[in-house]
């Protein structure tokens, strides 16, 4: 069974149609279709599959009906948004289940990767690897394509890499492209796939599963990599269920500095720097280390950390705006949208979801 | 992409265990003393690389092979980059962890941030190994027990 339909395009008879290009929440007709029964094997497989090919809108004539009189419009361009607000974040996720291994999505993804990229995915070990690449590629092609009015193909956009490898936009020369530059970062674990995006302003993303758990005790692997003042935290928590969960936050924390950055965990050392971690009232803090070594880094930055899912969290940093002036405390904004490229897109809100643990507003 | 390191290749005659190690999705090389040769090479070209102890390769790849559960059927390489094999940084950053423990060694942060394949780690760790005071006796032990 499969379930596919854009929330953008989706229509019922005799009622208001969801306005195209407008964010919109997940309406029940949304779930209404994903447990119907769909008529004969992935059907929307083949209607994904010539849609890639003809790269155009279906008409609603092309398509069966299936139970009650509810039609489906897909779209093969990626619904248009604006841009995010200065200090807003638009967070983009897949969840690789919900992708069949065996569909031929994948393979019509893979269309989009440039041949690096593509040489990049067949050089991965095992086919669980490759798909989380392809759909890491994928993400990222097609989040950045609605930023720009649904203009610029997915497949199009060149990237490169920056001074110390973070990857970002290339832009080209003849680009029709005049809105501002976009900054994005992209982040994968166990079954999720993030892709963070901010206006202007350098950003990082690291996801992970909330109760990762790791070989070695994680004091040990604090002592050998974090500050004393972090160790000095983590070791005051008694609790070692609670311990090995703000270990995590605060490792994908300095995992999304570094990355905001554009350093990495290999041109950023962890002990270079310290993250005081924040509360439900106030986000979390960097500190930077004494010591050459600590040359290049800022501190004017911003992080943010929820739970996604349940199940995930997700560490943001973002350079501060230098245009907007404001004490350490400021809080970003952010928008959460769970995506099947090309197929559906939903708006995510609400505590089950969503639950911000700090600096966020 | 298939290539082995030719390390694998000339000490596989003295190698004794009858390990399989697949390389590449296509090719195997079986290294045993089955018959004292090399079966079905079918490797386009052969790359002369790693300069580490092939106990030490096998020791770390079994490492790896435990921190990010990979299957029996994942190809492990000595060329293999941690990141191709799913590695993230907090597991990088255990593996090395686990290596320190497993060779008795301390890999300073600058190198730890070097160590991008499982030859790579290999070649720090015997460089470490040597480096440490009381070297000839463990050296030895360990040479007759590959040999036996």
């Amino acid at each position: 069974m499969r379930r596919g339909c854009s929330v953008l395009m989706l229509e019922q008879e005799g009622t208001s149609v969801i306005n195209k290009g407008k964010e919109c929440t997940a309406f029940p007709e949304n779930r209404l279709l994903r447990s119907l029964n769909f008529q004969g094997e992935d059907i929307s497989d083949s209607i994904v599959a010539v849609a890639f090919m003809r790269r155009r809108v279906f008409r609603r004539d092309m398509l069966q009906p299936v139970g009650s009189a509810v039609s489906r419009r897909f779209s093969t361009i990626c619904s248009p948004l604006p841009l995010p607000h200065r200090r807003e974040v638009h967070l983009w996720y897949i969840k690789p289940e919900e992708i069949n291994d065996s569909s031929s999505q994948l393979k019509h993804y893979m269309d989009l990767l440039s041949p690096c990229e593509k040489a990049a995915v067949s050089s991965l070990t095992g086919h669980r690897l490759q798909k989380y690449a392809i759909l890491a590629r994928t993400l990222a092609r097609t989040t950045l394509s609605r930023y720009y009015d649904g203009i610029v193909d997915p497949g199009s956009i060149k990237f490169r890499k920056g001074l110390h490898g973070k990857p970002e936009i290339m832009r080209q020369d003849g680009d029709n492209i005049t809105k501002p530059p976009i900054q994005f970062n992209l982040s994968h674990t166990s079954s999720l796939i993030a892709c963070a995006v901010a206006l202007e302003t350098p950003i990082g993303i690291d996801v992970e599963e909330n109760k990762r758990k790791t070989a070695k005790n994680v004091l040990s692997i604090a002592r050998r990599y974090f500050t004393i003042s972090e160790v000095e935290y983590l070791a005051a928590i008694t609790c070692p269920d609670f311990q090995q969960k703000e270990f995590i936050r605060l490792w994908t924390l300095k995992e999304a500095y570094v990355k905001a950055i554009g350093r990495g965990f290999s041109g950023a050392p962890f002990k270079n720097f310290t993250i005081k971690m924040g509360s439900d009232k106030r986000a979390p803090k960097i500190h930077i280390e004494a010591g050459s070594d600590c040359e290049g880094l800022t501190d004017n930055c911003q992080f943010a950390l929820m739970e996604l899912n349940k199940s995930h969290v997700v560490a943001i940093c973002m350079e501060r705006d230098q245009e907007i002036s404001g004490n350490q405390n400021n809080l970003l904004r952010l928008k959460v949208w769970r995506t099947i490229p090309f197929i559906e897109d939903e708006l995510v809100s609400g505590m089950e979801t969503l639950n911000y643990i700090c600096g966020l507003t | 992409m298939a290539s082995v390191s030719a390390t694998f290749v000339s000490f596989g005659c003295s190698f004794n265990q009858t390990k399989c190690i697949t390389a590449g999705k296509n090719c195997t090389i079986s290294l045993g003393m089955r018959n004292r040769t090399l079966t079905a090479v079918r490797f386009p070209r052969l790359r002369v690389s790693c300069s580490a102890k092939p106990e030490t390769v096998t020791k770390v790849m079994e490492i790896v092979k435990k921190q990010l559960a990979l299957n029996d059927d994942v190809p492990l390489k000595p060329e293999s980059k941690f990141s191709e094999l799913g590695a993230d940084s907090l597991d990088t950053v255990e593996i090395v962890m686990i290596m320190e423990e497993e060779f008795g060694i301390t890999v300073e942060e600058d190198n730890s941030q070097s160590i991008t394949t499982v030859q790579e780690a290999a070649e720090l760790i015997d460089k470490l190994v040597a480096a440490k005071p009381d070297q000839p006796a463990s050296e030895s032990e360990q040479k007759s027990e590959a040999i036996s």
